[in-house]
This record gives C-alpha cells, structure tokens and sequence, in this order.
C-alpha cells in the first residue's frame, strides 16, 4: 500500500492543473477557451480530490464564474459567450467546491434549467434544441444541488432516460442511439439523483460495463475501442451505482491509470505516453478515488463532486 | 509592448482577410486542414505532377492560389477546391477571427431587434464565424449566431449552403459534436417547409458513409446517420440495409456500423402496426432477420475475436426469440401450431449452440484470436440463456440446463469469475477463488 501512494505524483499533478490555468500563448491553449468553464471543473475538482485547493484564490475563481453568467440566468463557457446548460453544470459545480452557492440567484439559474424542459421530459442543452440524455443528467444533477428539483417534472425526466435504454442494457444520448459508457453514466447517475435505478437491469447492464475492461486493465467506453482513461470513471461510476464493481479487476486498473501519469511534469493522458491534458488528468484522480486509492478524498459517483462537498449541501455540514 | 501587440493585431488581421477572399473566391471549397510548412513542399511537388500530367495544365494553375507571406513563407494553399492553412499562422489568425467576430455579435444581439438595415451586420456575423469555426470546430457561439441570422432570413438556399458549410467543418474536424448539431438544427428546419426529405435523408446518409470511410468508429457520424431513420421510408431502410451490408463486412470491428443496422431492423419491426402500417411487414421483417442472423454467422466464422459481431448477435438471436419466434409465430402462416413454434425455437438454439462448439473448440487456442473467439461464443451463449431463460417454453428451458455452461465460462474467461459466480453460472466444484481485490 505504502509503495502505492508513491506512485501517484500528486503535487506534480496539482502544480500542472495551476500552470495550464495561464497558458493562454499559444493556438492549442486558446482553442479551448469556449469551454474554459468545464475546464475550471475538471481542474478545481481535481486540485479538491488531492487536497491541494488552497493552490488557488477563490475570490479570483468566483468573480470569473458569475462574469460568465447571462442574463437567461444560464452561464457561459467564457466571458461573452452563449450561456449552455453544459456550463451551468460546471459553474454550480466550481461554486459548491468553494461553499460559495449563496452568491447565485438561485431561482434565476434554476428557472434557466427548467425552461430547457421539453414536453417529453428530455431536456434541451440551449435555446436551439439539441437534445441528448447528458442535458438530463446535468439539469437533475443541478436543480439537485440547488434545491429546486420541484421546478421540473422528474416523473417525465426519468421516463425519457429509460426510454433510451437498449436490448444490451446500456443507454444512448437518445432513443435509440448506440450504448456509450459516458451516456451510461449520466444516465444512470440521473436515475440515482432521483432515486429510479429499479428502472436499471442491474445484472445486464453490469455485464456490458464489465465488458469494458480489457486485457492491459484499462476501460474502454464501447466495444472494440482502446482503452482510455476517462472511462475509468464513467464505468466506474455506472459500476459502482449499480453495485456491480466487483466484476472488474480494480488492482489492474489502478495500475492502467497510474500508468498515463506524465512523472516528470505531472498530468495524466488517455493513454501510457500519449499526451497529458487536464480532462484526463481529472478522470484519472477521480478514477482513482473510485477505487479508494490512499490519501484521496473520496468523490460522489453521481454528483461528480468530493463527497464532504456533496454531504454539506445535503446535510448541511 | 504595445506597438509589439499591435503589430500582431495587424498581421493577424492581414491572414484573416486572406483567408476570407479564398474563401468567397471559391464558394465550392469542400475540404480543409492544417498543414504544417514543410508539408506545404510536398503538396507542391505533387502539384507539379499534376500540372504536368493533366491535360488542363493551364486551367489548374490559375485556379492554385498560393499565398506566401513577405517573408516568402507559404500561408494558405488552395486547389482543386481543397484548402490548407499553415500550422504556423493558426494562432495570430484565430485571435484575428474571434476578436472580429466577438465584436460583431455583440453589436448584432443589440441592435438586430431594432427597425433598420443590417444586411451588412449580419454579412459579417456569418462571414467572421466562417472563418473561426474554420479554426475552431466546437466554438459553440459562433454555430448558434449563424442560426440566428438564417432563422431570420428563413432562405431555402441559405440553409443549403449552411449544410455544405458544416461538412466543411467536418472534413478537417470528423467528429465535432457541433456541426453535426448543426446539420440536425438546419435538416429541422427545412422539414417544417418541406415535408419531403428523401433526397436529403439520401445525402446526409452518403455524407456520414465518406466520412466514415475516412475516420473509423466515429459515434457522433453514425449517430447522426441513425437520427436520419425516423425520417425514413421503410424501401428507404431495406434500401439501406443493402448499401451498409459492403462497408459493414469490411469493418466487421465498427460497432457503430452493426447498430446503424439495429436501429434499422428495429425501424421495420416498429412498422408493423402504428396509424400506417407496411403491407407485408411481418414477412419482410422475417426475411431480413434471418438474412442477417445467416450473415452474421458467416461473418463471425470469418473473422475470429471480433467483439462487435458476437454483440450484434446477442441483439439478433434475442430479438429473434422472443419477438419472431415466439410473438409473430402464428401471423406467420407456416408456422400454425406449437409444436412448430417450438420446433423453430429448438432448430435456432440448436445452430447457435453448434456455433458455440465450433468457435469454442479451436485447435491451436494458443493464437490470440482464436481464444478472444472461444472467450466471446462462451459469454453469447450463455448471456442468450440468461436473457432469453423466462420466455421460453419449459420443455426447451429443461434441455437448456442440460448445457454444462459453468465449467466452460470458468475455463475460457477465468478473470470474469466473479460475474459468472453472481449471474449463477458458478463453477460446480468450485476451487477456492480468492476476492480480487483486498485494497
Ligand atoms: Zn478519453
């Protein structure tokens, strides 16, 4: 256990998250700026996990976050652009990090999530339509945090997730739509926000999850894929809030991940030597605190935030 | 600093307007990429050769544009309507486009509800997000002010050029989850106007099929070819069906493509009933289903360890049971009584369990292949009978559990042991199998 925790560079990891940050010189840092604010999540979620969030100021975070927010009550991927469900996921997210929920009108940003419900109980992620079984997850994951589930209809919620169930068990961004471990985990976490996961064939759908697993460790996210290391969480997760994580071999998989760690100047990839970016890196430490890896604080599988966060705002400590 | 940052201000600017003449010179550009310079030799050699050989020598040189920058570097190059634009300029001309285009919308949001003319305005939202989305695939901003100013003008034609626009951005950028929202969001609109979609169902489907060809196990393509369905006519999906069947035997590891194929079946069983229902449906569906069932088995007996046909054939043989065997049987004039039925359900059983000793016998299951082909028949034969268990007949549930399935499944996927012991394939004299992980 002790060589273990060795092996995880965690203030490598921590000074890299910081140091992308102010990258801002170059085309592949500033071709990103659409989404800075999932960037932030990932980021800050990550720095939590490690237990290195004093690294950052958060009043300097916090007056970024409501910089982006529009008028809709919705928040943007960056100062000046159109406000997207996606984004206000990650701005409640990056405030619950912080304790900070009190500085939203809370009412504003839940009746903007509201308003993308459709008539079938699916969600749309902006004023434009697109529709997908992510802006479920990420409206009942929010309205969840923020209180005010009763602002939606859930009974018609769920029902559109689980009619975007397939003959294998998993689940598509719609009806219909081939099984995808990222659509898997939003579906289900959705089904877990709101208490529905008897919709969930337990057994058919671990069966495929466990599937995913193949011979190096790692997890891929459909058939025939390579293995990546953000599946490590989206199946992961799915696995977990089923019940059904003992049917992977977990020690193979801490090692996958530990694996894509860029050692020298922190990071983690996709892949062992490709690349490091902070969405992977995020998916790796989060992975990891899945699977109880030593001096991580442990993160919530369906909320996607550290646990202590998630018991404050449900428990109020 | 600032004349530094001013003068890059300007160069940047100088690309931008570059780029946008090649563009509107040459509204039929149909590919693009990012080239790095020392390609950009390359390309021309290849150019030379083809000025050499084709017959139109003349022609094509006027139509390459070349544009080299005062320092004598090679910027864009464009001929033969493709496109490249140096890696070297990306970022000055990025933040050229965003500043522009930043500037411009924020101006259109304010003023486009206010009585006047802005032709011009909205000429340069359109023209400025042109050339970002260009650069930058997922810039979700500058997608949804190209359809604010198309739903104002609410063109036939607009929206046409929208959906080559969008497959310009899908030529450098395969699977940006934005322009393929794009195309939906246009391919919506004009289903308002005009009911008839064929011709466009046709051409989005061929669309997805190039770029597939190109760009392997794409979900976001595939999943759009999929969302065309619903809009199908049922010749259209047999139609379909026939055209995808080629692609499919040549990337028997694409399970998109094996879905595609799912999703259409699916459509011709749901088109048995409903206000309008096919003529004929229940035999089509017959037909087709045991075509693809004998398909897929030849396939499988082909390519040996391939993941994806051994999960399409979960979904068929399922699919198969427990809705054609057992729930068509009956409407199915040839088959009238139950003994029948049962007769077909025994018959299908029996092949796919023959399928399970063949693949799971291999000799030399040393080779790699071999034992992934041992490993998957072991885990469709066994996921089949638990799926399928409850809507069989007893008498062929009772000859079911006469398959020593256990020992196989713990023989060929040891490391799944846990699954099996829980699923209640546990191994009768079960060694003593440690817990995996004690962390
Ligand atoms: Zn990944």
């Amino acid at each position: 256990m002790e060589d273990l925790v060795r092996e995880l560079a965690v203030d490598k990891h921590a000074r890299y998250i910081v140091s992308v940050e102010k990258r801002k010189d170059d085309f592949e840092s500033v071709v990103m700026e659409h989404l800075r604010m999932s960037g932030a999540y990932w980021g800050l979620t990550t720095l939590d996990i490690l237990g290195k969030l004093d690294m950052v100021d958060p009043d300097e975070v916090i007056s970024w976050v409501m910089s982006c927010q529009h008028e809709s009550g919705g928040f943007a991927g960056n100062i000046g652009h159109d406000p997207h469900i996606l984004y206000t996921l990650s701005a409640v997210q990056v405030l619950a990090l912080f304790n900070k929920l009190d500085v939203l009108d809370i009412d504003k940003v839940s009746n903007y999530v509201a308003g993308l419900q459709n008539e079938d109980g699916s969600f749309s992620g902006d004023m434009w339509g697109e529709i997908d079984t992510r802006f479920s997850y990420i409206a009942l994951n929010c309205l969840s945090l923020l209180h005010r589930l009763d602002k939606i209809n859930v009974e018609k919620a769920v029902k559109y997730i689980v009619s975007c169930k397939n003959v294998d068990g998993g689940f598509g961004c719609t009806p219909g739509a081939e099984s995808h471990a990222g659509q898997i985990f939003c579906c289900i976490a959705a089904l877990a926000i709101t208490g529905s996961l008897h919709h969930v064939d337990k057994d058919l759908l671990g069966w495929w999850l466990c599937e995913r697993q193949v011979k190096s460790g790692g997890l891929n996210g459909r058939p025939e894929k390579l293995p990546d290391v953000c599946y490590s969480w989206w199946v992961l997760s799915s696995l977990i809030m089923i019940d059904r994580v003992h049917w992977i071999d977990k020690k193979k998989l801490i090692k996958f991940i530990l694996d894509c760690q860029d050692k020298e100047n922190g990071g983690i990839s996709d892949r062992p030597d490709d690349a490091v970016d902070v969405f992977h890196t995020y998916f790796g430490v989060a992975g990891l605190s899945l699977l109880e890896f030593p001096g991580l604080k442990p993160i919530d599988p369906a909320y996607a935030l550290p646990v202590d966060v998630v018991n404050r705002i449900f428990f109020g400590r | 600093m600032t004349t530094q940052s001013s003068y890059s201000d300007q160069k940047g600017l100088n690309l931008l307007q570059e780029l946008e003449y090649i563009l509107d010179s040459d509204p039929l550009i149909d590919e693009v990429g990012f080239i790095h310079p020392s390609q950009f030799v390359a390309l021309d050699h290849n150019g030379d050769d083809d000025l050499l050989q084709s017959e139109g020598g003349i022609e094509s040189s006027r139509r390459l544009q070349a544009n080299f920058s005062e320092t004598g570097k090679l910027r864009f190059w464009c001929r033969d309507h493709k496109l490249g634009i140096s890696t070297e300029v990306l970022f000055p001309l990025y933040n050229a486009a965003k500043h522009l285009f930043m500037d411009v919308i924020r101006q259109y949001k304010i003023l486009r509800n206010v009585y006047g003319e802005k032709d011009n305005m909205e000429s340069d939202v359109m023209k400025h997000s042109r050339a970002l989305l260009l650069l930058s695939c997922d810039f979700g901003t500058a997608w949804n002010s190209r359809k604010m100013v198309l739903s104002k003008e609410q063109d036939l034609s607009r929206f046409m050029d929208e959906l080559h626009f969008s497959a310009l951005v899908l030529s450098y950028s395969p699977k940006s989850e934005q322009a393929w929202s794009q195309r939906r969001w246009v391919i919506r609109m004009l289903a308002e106007r005009c009911p008839n979609l064929q011709d466009i169902v046709e051409k989005e489907s061929d669309l997805v099929r190039k770029i597939t060809e190109r760009y392997k196990m794409n979900y976001r393509a595939w999943n759009h070819r999929g969302w065309l369905v619903s809009y199908m006519t049922i010749s259209q999906v047999l139609n379909e069906l026939n055209k995808s069947r080629h692609w499919a035997s040549l990337h028997v590891a694409d399970n998109s493509c094996f879905h595609y194929r799912r999703r259409l079946l699916l459509k011709i069983f749901s088109s048995k009933e409903g206000p309008s229902p096919v003529p004929n449906c229940t035999a089509i569906l017959y037909q087709v289903w045991k075509e693809e069932l004998d398909w897929d088995e030849m396939l499988i007996r082909r390519y040996m360890g391939r993941e994806a046909l051994w999960l399409h054939r979960r979904f068929l043989s399922l699919f198969w049971i427990k809705h054609i065997a057992i729930e068509l049987h009956g409407v199915l004039s040839h088959l009238e009584d139950n003994t029948a039925q049962n007769n077909d359900l025994a018959y299908f059983l029996d092949n796919e369990f023959q399928l399970l000793e063949n693949c799971s016998n291999i000799p030399d299951s040393d080779f790699e292949d071999g034992k992934a082909q041992a490993e998957l028949s072991a885990s469709h034969f066994s996921w089949l009978c638990k799926q399928c268990a409850k809507s069989l007949p007893t008498e062929i549930q009772e000859k079911l559990k006469t398959r020593d399935l256990k020992t196989l499944l713990h023989k060929m996927c040891p490391d799944k042991s846990f699954l099996w012991d829980d699923l209640g394939f546990d191994e009768p004299s079960a060694n003593c199998i440690g817990p995996v992980d004690e962390n």
